[in-house]
């Protein structure tokens, strides 16, 4: 009896110590994450007039800003699903999602109807829910 | 520590008790320390960070 007790004690630790190790893990991949996406400012007494005028610098300089290239999920599950779904899709969802942007905004960013996004956001989201084969009520 | 007062305190820790959590971070503070490691050094901001997200998110641990 006292052997059993003892084995559910250390059947505790154990669990918890795994259960912290991924927290922590977690924890600081999201640490790095938001770490990165600070945009680094550079003194403008620093930056070259070579720089400055040369072309497609102002274009690069706003990539570097959207930065939306990665994105960071907590679900490693959501992630593949997400990876699955058509590249148009994808764009449509982070556009949502990420960007916050209106659906009127996109439409007139991507070319397409309003009704259009309407129809991709809840076709991606099915699939989504799909894949994840649990509702998804999360996901609006 | 022995496992039956680990299991109180972690109980402790989960229901929020401060003193509980407290001993919780100094157990797992080698653990804390090696993931807080950058580029071969400790950052404090980084450790830090993970201490709060510790303290935040341990109530969802169901013992």
């Amino acid at each position: 009896m006292n052997h059993q007790q003892d084995s559910a004690h250390d059947e505790l630790r154990a669990r918890f110590t795994k259960w912290l190790d991924t927290l922590v893990y977690r924890a600081k991949l999201n640490y790095l994450y938001k770490d990165r996406k600070k945009v680094e400012t550079v003194p403008i007494d620093e930056v070259g007039e070579d720089c400055l005028s040369c072309p497609g610098f102002e274009d690069e300089c706003i990539r570097g800003l959207s930065g939306t290239d990665e994105i960071w999920f907590e679900e490693e599950e959501l992630e593949k699903a997400f990876k699955v779904l058509s590249p148009a899709r994808q764009q449509i969802l982070l556009m949502l999602f990420v960007e916050e942007k209106k659906p009127c905004e996109i439409a007139r960013e991507l070319n397409c109807s309003v009704q259009h996004v309407y129809n991709q956001r809840s076709l991606a989201l099915k699939k989504l829910r799909q894949a994840l084969g649990k509702g998804g009520e999360s996901l609006g | 520590m022995d496992e039956r007062e680990f299991r109180e305190v972690l109980k402790g820790a989960v229901a929020g008790i401060h003193e509980d959590m407290e001993e919780v971070l100094r157990m797992y503070m080698p653990m804390i320390n090696k993931y807080s490691m950058r580029n071969g050094q400790l950052d404090e901001d980084l450790r830090q960070y993970i201490m709060i997200h510790v303290a935040l998110n341990i109530s969802k641990f169901g013992i």
